[in-house]
């Protein structure tokens, strides 16, 4: 109806209107430049071939290079397990419990080297465990801001937790001191360092303390999580600068994990004396003061010493799959190129 | 539209002329006409509860519902409500503007005036309102108002034309009569107002040809029939004017009531989709089990343990209840499945689709500059899969324009015309025309080419001038003579108006008529001819005569009519003649003209005022009078003389045999319904190919019983499997034809061609249920279906009961009102538009102004949408796979908490933001093939017909592939941070750097994907060059286009596999010689991967 009307208008007026034609556009007439390529083998082979090489050669190279990290990892929930069964009963809470592990270092250690903390069947990524945080508590604005807390927002009902969550309730709280023994009397403690563990943006942007001259003040109205023996702002005695939501271990511990077995970044060694080109090879041992208990829920835990490379730990996974990769390419590009000269002799014959 | 809900089932109607009071008891439906479903008011609640009927939204709505509680969300309500309101806001703004424009049409419909007796005087009244038992007085080519009683006419007797195109196709005139009380009323406003008859009749019905009634009227009764009826839709001609009582108005016209309702037309894919949502919520629901049920273990051996550090609430530490909310929560999580966003992309590319229909330069009819729309914006990839295309004939097929083409006189044909050397020269618009320049009365528009007629007239040939003498004199036009002398022909029928007006070209101009006299100018000079009789035409006789007597007093008796009839009536000399004319005639038919031969007789005076008494008596009494007409007819009209024959030409469209070869080609059946008689139909039939000569057999079935038709039916199938035992066996000929659809190939080995013919009045018993299986089998071996005589609820009948048992695709295409109702029940509905009419248009999904654009409409956009659609929708599922059960293999790993891996914005903006442009892009541009191939391979059609690109089975393939992509997108990356540490050693295992990395390969993965699923359009191939040579362009087309050579649609269709000679340098393209090969190359092509990319995609991070 439309179309007669304006068709009956434009035959009154005149011809001088334009044509209802539409416009001759490529994008209109759906004629825009394309690209068809077309797959032939000559095209396509070359490009498998260099592929394959290239993911061969990386998966080489990562797998060399996981191969040179120097790892070891000491679990102790079995070896300290008079403190493991300490543990399992809450009310021992405040009784000191420590362990020593001694150990030994067959190769040297060069580098940098890095000392984990590790957990087994410990679900940071469950989900009401993962969402129980306030990340504008933590930013250091609203201390009193435990949204989102549950279960551990407030005791008694009215006074905050800070921090709040049960994220920051169930922080890894082991103390571990690592001794190096040159000879059987000497003993050195391994200077370790707790600065330099976190992520910068974790350090800078993500948390920061609440805007005071002091910090218990400024924590002032808010209480320790329940299981913290200390509160926050006296985490680290040594390091004041270290303490309030800035300490290095809590911010660690806040960046949960994904899988339910993880370690994370406990202290670097520092590189003075002895140490300054990494562990040299030698008998060690660790001092625990073991407060986590980790049996309760059949975890376990353990102490990671590792030297790291330019791709990163000890991890062959990423090596393989590459070298994986690049040899399926290949035994696909050989095959294929296998077909396409069977088929072009068989062309050939046929056109003879 | 809406048929008025009456609280009260009307059994007889009562309406009182020009009294209001007394017809509103009875409130009757005004002539207001509903075709729009809102108004303001009503729109957003019956559009919402439209939208949430679709299982999708309201789906969604269950899942916002879910996320608002506490316990069970796993996501913020954001992730669901954002989408979800986006697409019942986009969906309703359509809804809202499509009804605007219904409004806008009923509106202008609506609002149209009409001349009404409004106390006591002539008023212009909208439409809408008038009433029934109004009084309206009609003018010459007006539009009828509402369904009308005739009172009385500017013609004597009361005598009015109408033409009833637009309600049954016809376009011959009809007569319509009032009755003579009545008639005697005139124009005389004053007795007209004062005109108080009560009609009686029957309640409003469809039944366009009957019609049963009472006029009372100053203490008398007289019986109303159809004769005296004037529909809605019909359109006054030749009447300069008539008055008619309003007996039906608006919805109860028999117009309205035959138009059917408004139907939700879906796509199939459309349906399929719902079928593979529910399917996926099943799968949904299966997850959530297991996983819930994971959940509950977990907490009894874990979880348990873990609450030190917890402290869940008491409700939730009983593992079963646990369970039971994790599995909602899931439900929540893995909604993803389902995106919502599906739906708008859907829409979006639909849309898409629809404006390239719009913009299609090569739609467009620069004659009538009329575009090509897409009105309706939800069908377009069905446009790729028609198996059936129901047409009409008159002002589709054809154009409604008779031409007086050839003729043969006296044994010598006329109107071919030869080059030098004696060949057919074929005639375009360049070939000059007969020049008619010597006579002034000539009609300029008319158009010969054969110079030798003129010629032999100007020469004297006496049998020449004795043939268009017959022409100027044997028929019903009258003349009327407009100012500047010039004259215009009324015409009962569009081929005597042909006839007559090259009789009048050629120098033989019928001047005017008076009940006793003819005047026709003879070469210049005017002679007056007494018509002393005139045996007129009807369906039996198939012929009629006048008998005439020259100013020289020869009495002479001039018959046309169908050759089959006249010939048996000619006298015996003429054998010799007789042979060679029907020769001529057969020439004639086979090329499609409609043809009438043509004699005369010499009558002696004393044998005709015999006959002339036998015929007075024969008149005058009373019973068994018509019986005895025809028999004087048949007396008088014997051993006649035969002077030759006529060919007319039903002029078909342009490009109309082309566009049916090569939706032939496709596989696509084109059945033609016609309210138009039998021969006409079958002259059609011929001159469009669709039935040739080289037939085996064409079934004429007319039967006016339904034990006749039975009978017919039997018959024909008798013969349909008696014939094809002779090449085939018969059983495994009835096999093939089951599987008829299944590609072209099966189709060649029915060696017959058969086509069918069907009455309208057959058509009604072979519809009925226990016929209509028969008819089915039949019509769909035939390969030419012609169904006439169909009233416009026949034709729905018969699309129905196609879509119904062959569950094949349908589409009807139209251009009259006759055809709305088939055009609203076929899948897809065409209307042809740029014509008088446009209730088709408006009733139809698609309009254009050429029938021929259906080819281009089917072959290319069609085509195009529905490749376009299958990969959609398969990159859509298979990316909404892989985005979402990575949470499933990441519940094994965090306690089957309902953790997620990704983010929650990267959960709302996925498919929005993240990974929507390729996708869109691929769904609207994507060209798989040329669309000059796509035209020139019409085989390259079969997929959408067989449904290969999206079917279940592909459903499985998308959804298994979805699997494995988030199986690798998620073990990977667990492998690799596995007891990781970054190159500072720092930890990198958190959650957070976890969730990145895995959205990151997916993005990267996913849109990898589209790009090998899409022959992506960036950058330059020389368009032009393939126009120019686009044989050569084919030949390096993607795999599939390989296999077409030149000739490869003959090929195909040949039913010989023939290998192809050149084989293509990749392995991709090799031996795809026949169809279905190549279409499973196809579907495995779509569906490789890139996997080995995707895999270490991760290591970046």
């Amino acid at each position: 109806m439309s179309h007669q009307e304006s068709q009956e208008m434009k035959s009154n007026n005149c011809q001088g209107l334009p044509s209802r034609m539409p416009d001759n556009t490529a994008f209109q007439q759906q004629q825009l430049p394309a690209w068809r390529p077309s797959l032939t083998a000559r095209a396509v082979l070359p490009g498998f071939f260099t592929t394959g090489v290239f993911f061969l050669s990386m998966g080489i190279l990562l797998i060399l290079s996981a191969k040179s990290v120097k790892e070891i990892e000491i679990t102790y929930t079995d070896i300290c397990s008079n403190c493991s069964k300490l543990r399992e009963n809450a009310s021992n809470f405040y009784k000191e419990c420590t362990c020593s592990i001694s150990f030994f270092i067959p190769e040297k250690m060069p580098g940098n080297v890095y000392m984990y903390y590790k957990l087994y069947n410990f679900y940071q990524n469950y989900r009401r465990y993962i969402i129980s945080r306030n990340n504008r508590q933590l930013l250091g604005e609203d201390i009193t801001n435990v949204e989102n807390c549950a279960p551990f927002q407030r005791v008694s009902n009215d006074i905050p937790i800070a921090p709040c969550g049960a994220i920051a309730n169930s922080m890894f709280n082991d103390t571990i001191l690592l001794s190096y023994y040159p000879n059987s009397s000497t003993r050195i403690n391994v200077p370790l360092l707790s600065s330099d563990i976190t992520w910068w943006t974790d350090k800078h942007v993500k948390f920061q303390n609440p805007k005071s001259s002091n910090l218990a003040s400024a924590f002032a109205g808010t209480v320790k999580p329940p299981y913290w023996r200390k509160p926050v702002y006296q985490l680290d005695q040594g390091n004041p600068e270290n303490n309030g939501f800035l300490n290095s271990d809590f911010i660690v511990w806040m960046r949960v994990a994904a899988l339910p077995t993880f370690k994370k970044l406990y202290r670097r060694i520092h590189r003075i004396q002895q140490f300054a080109d990494g562990l040299p090879a030698g008998n060690y041992s660790l001092d625990i003061s073991y407060n986590f208990p980790v049996t309760l829920f059949k975890g376990e835990k353990g102490v990671v010493l590792s030297t790291v490379m330019w791709s990163g730990g000890k991890n062959f996974f990423l090596g393989i799959a590459y070298t994986t990769t690049g040899a399926v390419t290949w035994l696909a590009a050989f095959s294929m190129t296998a077909v396409h000269l069977k088929l072009k002799k068989k062309k050939a014959f046929f056109q003879c | 539209m809406f048929c008025g809900e009456k609280k009260l089932l009307e059994t007889e109607r009562r309406v009182k002329a020009n009294d209001r009071e007394f017809n509103e008891k009875f409130q009757y439906a005004n002539n207001r006409i509903h075709t729009s479903k809102y108004n303001v008011l009503t729109f957003l609640p019956i559009n919402l509860f439209e939208q949430f009927q679709r299982v999708a939204n309201a789906y969604f709505l269950f899942l916002l519902i879910l996320q608002l509680i506490p316990e069970i969300s796993s996501l913020s309500w954001f992730t669901t409500i954002v989408p979800l309101v986006l697409v019942l806001t986009i969906t309703a703004v359509k809804d809202a503007t499509d009804d605007f424009f219904r409004h806008k049409s009923d509106n202008q419909v609506n609002n149209r005036l009409s001349e009404v007796l409004i106390n006591g005087r002539l008023q212009s009244e909208k439409w809408m309102n008038v009433k029934a038992g109004d009084i309206i007085k009609l003018e010459n080519n007006q539009f009828v108002a509402a369904d009308l009683l005739l009172l009385s006419s500017s013609e004597p007797h009361g005598l009015c034309y109408i033409e009833t195109a637009e309600l049954d196709g016809e376009t011959n005139l009809k007569v319509r009569h009032a009755l003579p009380v009545t008639s005697e009323l005139g124009a005389d406003i004053s007795r007209l107002a004062k005109f108080d008859g009560v009609v009686a009749c029957e309640p409003p019905n469809n039944k366009l040809d009957k019609f049963t009634g009472e006029l009372s009227w100053k203490d008398n009764k007289y019986p109303l029939s159809n004769e005296k009826i004037i529909l809605r839709g019909c359109v006054l001609r030749n009447t300069s004017w008539c008055f008619g009582m309003v007996i039906f108005a608006g919805p109860d016209t028999k117009l309205m009531q035959n138009s059917g309702r408004t139907k939700f037309k879906r796509t199939s894919i459309d349906r399929l989709m719902n079928t593979l949502v529910l399917w996926i919520f099943g799968f949904l629901v299966c997850m959530g089990i297991i996983l819930a049920i994971g959940n509950s273990i977990w907490e009894h051996q874990v979880g348990d343990y873990f609450q030190a550090f917890l402290f869940r609430d008491e409700v939730v530490k009983n593992p079963i209840f646990s369970g039971f909310l994790t599995f909602w929560s899931y439900v929540i999580i893995l909604n993803t499945v389902v995106p919502i966003s599906l739906y708008v992309s859907v829409e979006v590319i639909r849309l898409g689709h629809s404006h390239f229909i719009n913009w299609d330069r090569k739609m467009y009819y620069s004659k009538k500059e009329t575009l090509a729309e897409a009105r309706t914006t939800t069908l377009n990839e069905e446009l790729g899969q028609i198996e059936y295309v129901f047409s009409d004939k008159t002002g589709t097929l054809t154009q409604n324009i008779m031409t007086f083409n050839k003729c043969s006189i006296n044994g010598r044909t006329y109107g071919e015309i030869y080059d030098n050397l004696g060949r057919k020269i074929e005639i375009n618009e360049k070939t000059k025309s007969v020049d008619f320049s010597f006579n002034p009365q000539a009609d300029s528009r008319f158009r010969f080419y054969d110079h030798s007629l003129i010629e032999s007239i100007k020469l004297g040939d006496p049998k020449v001038h004795e043939f268009f003498r017959l022409l100027a004199l044997c028929h019903t036009v009258m003349p009327e003579e407009k100012n500047e002398g010039k004259l215009i022909y009324q015409v009962q029928s569009p081929d005597e108006g042909a006839l007559v007006t090259a009789a009048r070209n050629f120098g033989f101009v019928f001047k005017s008529r008076t009940p006793e006299t003819i005047t026709i100018e003879e070469m210049g000079k005017v002679v007056t001819y007494q018509l002393l009789a005139f045996l007129d035409f009807n369906n039996i006789r198939k012929r009629m005569s006048v008998i005439v007597q020259n100013p020289e007093g020869q009495i002479k008796l001039y018959c046309k009519g169908a050759d089959t009839i006249l010939f048996e009536k000619l006298h015996p000399s003429n054998e010799e003649l007789m042979t060679l004319t029907s020769d001529h005639l057969s020439e004639f038919g086979g090329e499609g003209l409609r043809t009438l031969a043509i004699a005369y007789r010499d009558l002696n005076e004393e044998y005709f005022t015999e006959w002339f008494k036998l015929l007075e008596e024969a008149s005058r009494g009373l019973d068994m009078r018509d019986e005895r007409i025809a028999a004087a007819y048949e007396e008088i009209e014997r051993d006649m003389m035969l002077l030759g024959a006529t060919a007319i030409e039903d002029k078909l469209q342009d490009g109309v045999i082309e566009t049916i070869a090569s939706l032939s080609l496709a596989n696509i059946k084109i059945w033609v319904l016609t309210g138009d008689k039998q021969e006409t139909a079958m002259n059609i039939g011929y001159s469009c190919n669709m039935l040739t000569d080289d037939m085996n057999e064409v079934f004429v079935i007319s039967g006016q019983t339904a034990a006749d038709v039975w009978e017919e039916f039997k018959k024909a199938k008798e013969i349909l499997f008696e014939r094809s035992t002779g090449f085939t066996n018969g059983y495994a000929f009835c096999e093939k034809l089951q599987e008829l659809k299944l590609g072209s190939t099966v189709e060649e080995t029915v060696t017959g061609d058969y086509a069918l013919i069907i009455n309208g009045h057959s058509l009604g018993y072979a519809l009925e249920a226990n016929l209509q299986n028969e008819f089915l089998e039949i019509a769909c071996i035939c390969k030419t279906v012609i169904c006439c005589r169909v009233t416009p609820l026949q034709k729905a009948q018969v699309v129905e009961l196609v879509k119904m048992h062959r569950k094949a695709v349908t589409l009807a295409i139209g251009d009259g009102a006759n055809d709305i109702s088939m055009i609203k029940s076929a899948h897809i509905g065409v209307g042809i538009s740029g014509q008088e009419g446009m209730q088709a248009v408006l009733a139809s999904d698609y309009s254009f102004a050429q029938f021929r654009y259906l080819q281009r409409l089917l072959l290319v956009h069609g085509r195009w949408s529905y490749f376009r659609m299958c990969k959609f929708l398969c990159y859509f599922f298979y990316k909404n796979f892989a985005f979402t059960l990575v949470h499933f293999w990441f519940g094994f790993f965090c306690g089957f908490s309902a953790q997620t891996v990704y983010d929650q914005w990267f959960i709302t903006l996925f498919n929005i933001v993240y990974t929507s442009l390729p996708v869109l892009a691929m769904g609207i541009f994507d060209q798989d093939v040329s669309e000059q191939n796509s035209l020139d391979y019409p085989n390259l059609y079969g997929p959408g017909q067989l449904n290969l690109l999206f079917n279940k089975r592909k459903f499985f393939i998308c959804i298994a592939h979805g699997v494995y992509t988030s199986f690798a997108l998620f073990f990977i990356p667990y492998g690799v941070f596995y007891n990781v540490a970054g190159e500072d050693g720092k930890h990198i295992t958190d959650y957070q750097s976890f969730a990145v990395t895995i959205a990151t390969s997916l993005v990267i993965v996913v849109s990898v994907q589209v790009r090998q699923l899409q022959r992506a359009q960036d950058k330059a191939t020389p368009l032009k060059s393939h126009k120019r040579q686009p044989r050569r362009t084919s030949s390096r087309r993607s795999g599939y286009a390989f296999a077409h050579q030149e000739g490869y649609g003959e090929l195909i269709t040949s039913g010989k596999n023939m290998r192809v000679k050149n084989l293509p340098t990749s392995g991709l393209g090799k031996t795809m010689y026949n169809s279905t090969s190549w279409i499973e190359n196809l579907c495995k092509k779509t569906t490789d991967t890139v996997n080995s990319f995707s895999l270490d995609r991760t290591v970046k991070l």
